[in-house]
Order: C-alpha cells, then structure tokens, then sequence
C-alpha cells in the first residue's frame, strides 16, 4: 500500500482512539476535522483535478446540511435517512447548476457559482417558512445505537471521511478521474482524445456537491443548530485555503491542507487576533513557495508518489 | 525523625479537619486555593469585536479592581477569553475548551446573537453558571435554563420598550423600519408580537438591507402613510441612510431606535445633515456616557490597562456584568459550587451596578436580570444625555 494512504489510514485510526483520552473539546475539534476533509477532497475533486474554478462548495455543504436539518426537523426522518437525502439533494443541485456553468470558464464560472452561492445564502436567510430565516433554528441531536449523539457522529464523520476520501483516491485513477484530469489540463485536447467535456465536468460537479452535501449534512449533526453565516464566504475561502495550502490535484493534500486550517482556527486561539495572520501568512507562503501545495514539497520525499498533483501555472505547457 | 512521629498524630488531625475543604477546592473545577478561573466568548475580531472584546475589557477591569482588594473570599479572578468568530461553530468549540479544556468555574460571554444561541444546548447541559453581557436573542434566555443568566438586555424587553416610548409621546401613527437579517430578526419578530398583543396597526412596514446605501422608497411610503413614530429596527449605517434620507424631504418624525444604535453622538455624525437626528432617541442598555462624571473611575482603570482604548458603551456592559458575577461569587460562600453560584445568582435582587438603568433582579423563573431600558438622546449640538427609563414586567 502507498505511503500516503497509510499514513491516512494510521492518522484515522489515532482519530478512533481519541475518545478515550480526549474531553469533548477536542472530540469536537476531531469532528470537524473529519467533516473538513470530507469537504476538501470534494472541492479538491471539482477544482483540483477537473481544473473547474468554482465558488459554490460553502453554498452546497449549505443545502446538504439545511437539507438534512429540514428533512428531520419538518418530515421528523431519522437522520440515517435525511443524511444521504440532504447530499442527495446537494448532488442534485451541484448537477442543475453544472449545465449553465459548463458554458463558462475560469473567472466567468467563479462569478456564476458566486452569484449562485450569494442566491442560496438569500433563499436560507428569506424562505422563512422553511428555512427558519436569518435567526437559524435548532437541530434534534440523532440516537445512535449504544453510544451518545456526540460521539456517534464523531464515529460516523470520521467513517465517512475515510471511506470518501478512499473512494475519491480511487476515483481519480478511474476512467472518470483520468478524464478529469485531461480535462483539466487541456479541454481542446480531451476532447480530441474523444473526452464528453460536458458530461466530465458535469460529473465532477456533482460529485464535488455529493461530498459537500455529505459534510453538510454531518456539521449539522455536529452542531445541532444552523444559521446562514455557516455557509457565507468566509468559509468558501476556507475551503479553499484548504486546498491551496494542501496542494490542488492531491487527495493527501486536501486531508494535510484541512489539518493545517484547522490548526490555524483552533489551534492559535491562544494568540488572540493572530489567526488572520497566520491565515494569510500560510496562504501567501504556500503561493510563493509552494505553489504545488504542502503535498508538493512531501511529493520530493522518497517513497512518497501521488502522481495526479496539479502543476504549477509556470511548469505548465504554454 | 523522632520529632516528626511525635507530630504525625497532630498532623494527621489537622489533614482530618482540612481535608473536606481541601477536597472541595480540588474537586470544583476552575476554583483552586488561590484562584477562580472564570471564561469568557465573544467576538474577539472582526466587526463584532465591540460586542465581544471590548465588554471583556470591561469584564477584566473589575476583575482587576476586585483581586487589588484581595479578591472574593481570598481567591483571586481570572479571566481566559476564546474568540468565537461570531458564528456557531466557533460558538461552539469556544464555550467546549472554556467548560472542559480550561475547566472554567463559570462562563461570561456571548456578543453575536446566532453564536450565542448555537452555544445555548452546550452550556445548558455543561451545567456551568454562565451569564450573558450583550447577545440580545431572547432564545438565549427563553425558555429559562436554570444556569443561564442575562445582564444584556434582551430584543424582547426593548421590542417592549420602543412600542411604550412610541404610545407615551403620544404616537398615534406608527411605522417600523428594519433589517431582515438575523440580527433584524431577533428583534422585529419580538416586536410584532408586541404590537400584535396591544392591538396596534402599523402603518408602514418597510425592510432596509444593512449595507443600503440609499432609503428614498422607505421614506417616502412611510411618508406617505403619515406616521408620526418611526420605530428603527436598523444598525447603525442603514439607520443614518434612512434619518439622512429622510430630512431630504423635510421628513422629521419621532424616530426610535435601539441598543443597536448605542453611540448618538457617532450617530449625528454618520448622518450628516444638521437637525436630521433631533427627534431621535435611542436604547441604552447603561445609564451613563462614557464621558459622565460617575464612570470617572471606570474610564482611568481602562486606559491604565489597555493605553489604545477609551471608555465606552462595551466596557460598561462589562463592568456591570462583572460586578453582578462578583456580588453572585461573594454569597456563594468560601467553598464555591457552580450550584451554589447558580443559587446566588438567583438570589441577586434589584442589585445596583455602575452599568445598568436599575438594580439588577434574577430569579429562579426568569434570567432575564436587566430589564429597564435607558433613552438617550443627543440635542444638535449638545451632549448625549439621558432622558428616561423604562422598566418592561
């Protein structure tokens, strides 16, 4: 087995073992770590490895997570059932809005999935009969056989972690995956490699929701409460720091990248005021001197190959 | 060692008699032999800092004030502060690592409404004595958690408030004007309630987004409806576009505003146009300005302590928040319990601070502790000044 994935697979499994020896602060702090990871492969998915510049993954974690919240809260499901029906609906979304955006390329699609991610902020805050409006509502904490809520969803976000972000390294040395990453590299010549450009982009698309969906639905486990700003700009730019300082086109980079920013949000609590700092500081110091992200500098370690990282714009062909 | 098997059974008499007061000091969490650790949350950046770092400033400086004078029962305060962020997740994380990370004895916090009402399942169920100095939800105190407690006003009480200020100046035509955002949200549903409850019919009900630039619709329908009381459900910045707007239409109705819109005098200003604010009035939830003679105290210990700051509105959250948990601390006794804290906190009745409108009541029933409304206006060209109280039942 490669490197990278079993220093995953024993990063997981120090996860596991943490309940044992942590208070709930950190169990807390795991579990959204978990659901940060969840997030950044799937944006790594659409952005790293499809090359598709999009600003809509908060908005999608969005609807997953209202989805989920609604689904239990107005039709009283159970959350193993609203869970997947929240990232379906998610899925769903991130496919509608995929066929407009696919007319569109780099800062023409960022500015559509903008607007978009703008629009569903105002349906969250507006569509106050079900949504509750810009006051938020409380989520019923879901039962899980044997053990509490908190710890059931800490286990249950960190299973899912593992397992998409398994299925997402699998993935992308797919045929799917290969043509995203054509895609990505060079639309005129996947398509002339006979790529559909319409259904791979469309496929990332909607993969990159599912796994938002998912992350959603599972934050709003977590907090058993949601409230609009949960999904505003701040956190798309966390997302994406996330895969900038990781490093885009890597699945170990989007779990090392998710690490590093929640470090910075949790970790530096003690140096009040500092975070933005260091937020910007990491960001500035990952362009500068590791455009290939943190993943690219283990990638000269020997014994460590990912083959699939994004290149640098100046390594790129003209 | 002959001399000290002599005194093992004298020593072993005295660990006897210490021992429960030693193990009660060991077992609280947050509270040792010297010291009682009490956390605090809120926005420790961003634009919500006012509502979070600056009350904690104040929070510390009466802290600062009570440990020169030796302390509550011989302890010391201390005070860790965790930045929320102003959003529910950092809410969350933050009230978790005071309650279990810093084993806090008991929580002071909550700026941003949202974050603090996230926070509400957590600290319910910690169990830890917290009391609110400026979230305004009234979710956040209602229904009453026997361990929360609020110093902070809450959009209820002045939803109350603005609608009896309104009926006591004679208003007979009444408009609301207001945000629909979360913050708008918490205080005009409140607010319909009450105008609901006493029968009222608006005339105008108009919405200004927060970042609105220009208010000419709002103001000339609600014009047009003839009202004779404007009630602002708005922060600042939209507020002064609707004032300003409106003294372009020579539009001057009695306009009501609320702890939102704490500072009149920044308020003129923001405005711009002269006599635009003249029969404007507003919520404050201190009974003094920063520059009143009777804070003269409060204002030299916070610029001793942090050189960069003057006196104001937030710090006097903080200080009458502070002295409220340091009078609950002083009858929980030597030997505190959060249970015991909790019991003195409900036993604090019409207690007065150097902060609020009046003394300062919680009881077993009701955590609300603050509920008298001070109105603040500021003449043009005079100062701010206090013109009334109104106490909500």
């Amino acid at each position: 087995m490669r490197q990278p994935v079993l220093l995953g697979l024993a990063g997981a499994l120090a996860l596991a073992v943490l309940p044992l020896v942590a208070n709930p602060y950190l169990l807390f702090v795991g579990n959204q770590l978990a659901i940060f990871v969840i997030l950044a492969v799937g944006l790594n998915l659409l952005v790293g490895y499809c090359g598709q510049l999009a600003f809509s993954h908060a908005a999608l974690s969005g609807i997953g997570a209202y989805g989920t919240a609604l689904l239990k809260v107005h039709l009283g499901l159970p959350f193993f059932l609203a869970l997947p029906c929240g990232a379906l609906l998610a899925t769903a979304v991130g496919l509608a809005i995929s066929y407009p955006a696919l007319r569109l390329s780099g800062l023409y699609l960022s500015l559509a999935t903008l607007a978009f991610a703008q629009f569903t902020l105002w349906v969250f805050m507006n569509w106050e009969a079900v949504t509750f409006g810009a006051g938020g509502f409380r989520v019923p904490a879901p039962s899980y056989p044997l053990i509490g809520a908190g710890l059931g969803t800490y286990y249950l976000s960190l299973a899912l972690a593992v397992l998409l972000a398994l299925a997402a390294a699998s993935l992308v040395r797919s045929r799917l995956g290969r043509a995203m990453i054509a895609v990505r590299d060079g639309e005129v010549a996947a398509e002339a490699l006979g790529i559909n450009l319409l259904r791979t982009k469309a496929m990332a698309f909607g993969l990159s929701a599912f796994y938002a969906g998912v992350a959603g639905g599972l934050q709003a486990l977590m907090l058993g409460y949601m409230a609009p700003e949960s999904f505003d700009l701040f956190h798309m730019a966390l997302m994406k720091a996330m895969i900038v300082v990781g490093g885009l086109g890597s699945i170990a980079g989007s779990v090392i990248g998710a690490g590093a920013v929640l470090f910075l949000l949790e970790g530096l609590r003690a140096f009040k005021g500092a975070q933005e700092i260091a937020f910007g500081s990491l960001l500035i110091a990952a362009v500068v001197f590791a455009p290939r992200g943190l993943a690219g500098a283990l990638n000269r370690l020997p014994r460590w190959r990912e083959s699939y990282l994004r290149r640098p714009a100046r390594d790129a062909a003209p | 060692m002959r001399i000290a098997l002599k005194r093992l059974p004298m020593l072993l008499l005295a660990f006897l008699l210490l021992a429960p007061h030693l193990a009660v000091a060991q077992e609280v969490p947050g509270v040792s032999a010297e010291a009682i650790r009490i956390g605090s949350f809120g926005a420790l950046t961003g634009p919500g800092y006012l509502y979070g770092r600056l009350v904690m400033n104040g929070v510390e400086a009466v802290f600062d004030k009570v440990n020169a004078a030796g302390g509550v029962h011989g302890r010391r305060l201390t005070l860790v502060r965790e930045d929320d962020r102003c959003e529910p997740s950092g809410a969350i994380a933050a009230v978790r690592k005071l309650v279990f990370q810093e084993q806090s004895f008991a929580l002071v916090g909550g700026g941003c409404s949202n974050a603090t009402l996230a926070a509400r399942g957590e600290i319910e169920q910690s169990g830890v004595p917290f009391v609110n100095f400026a979230s305004v939800h009234d979710g956040i105190t209602l229904p009453r958690a026997r361990n929360i407690f609020s110093t902070a006003l809450t959009s209820g009480i002045e939803s109350q408030a603005q609608i009896a200020y309104a009926l006591d100046q004679g208003a007979r035509r009444i408009a609301v004007v207001s945000m629909r955002d979360a913050w708008g949200r918490s205080r005009y549903e409140p607010l319909m309630a009450e105008i609901r409850r006493r029968g009222i019919t608006l005339v105008a009900d108009e919405e200004v987004p927060p970042d609105a630039n220009d208010a000419t619709p709002q103001v000339l329908r609600v014009r047009q409806a003839n009202a004779d009381a404007v009630i602002l459900l708005l922060y600042p910045k939209p507020g002064a576009v609707f004032l300003r707007d409106a003294a372009k239409f020579g539009f001057r109705p009695l306009a009501i505003g609320q702890s939102g819109i704490a500072d009149p005098a920044a308020f003129e200003e923001q405005v711009g146009v002269p006599g635009a604010t003249a029969r404007f009035v507003t919520i404050s939830m201190v009974r003094y300005t920063p520059d009143s003679p009777e804070v003269a105290a409060w204002r030299d210990a916070i610029q001793a302590k942090y050189p960069a700051d003057r006196l104001s509105v937030f710090n006097l959250f903080g200080i009458g928040n502070a002295q409220t948990l340091v009078e609950a601390l002083r009858r929980a006794g030597p030997q505190p319990t959060r249970e015991g804290l909790i019991a003195a906190l409900n036993t604090i009745s019409d207690f007065p601070t150097d902060a609020f409108g009046s003394g300062i009541t919680c009881t077993p029933e009701d955590g609300r502790c603050n509920k008298t409304v001070v109105w603040i206006q500021k003449p043009p060209g005079g100062p701010i000044r206090v013109i009334g109280t109104t106490t909500v039942q």
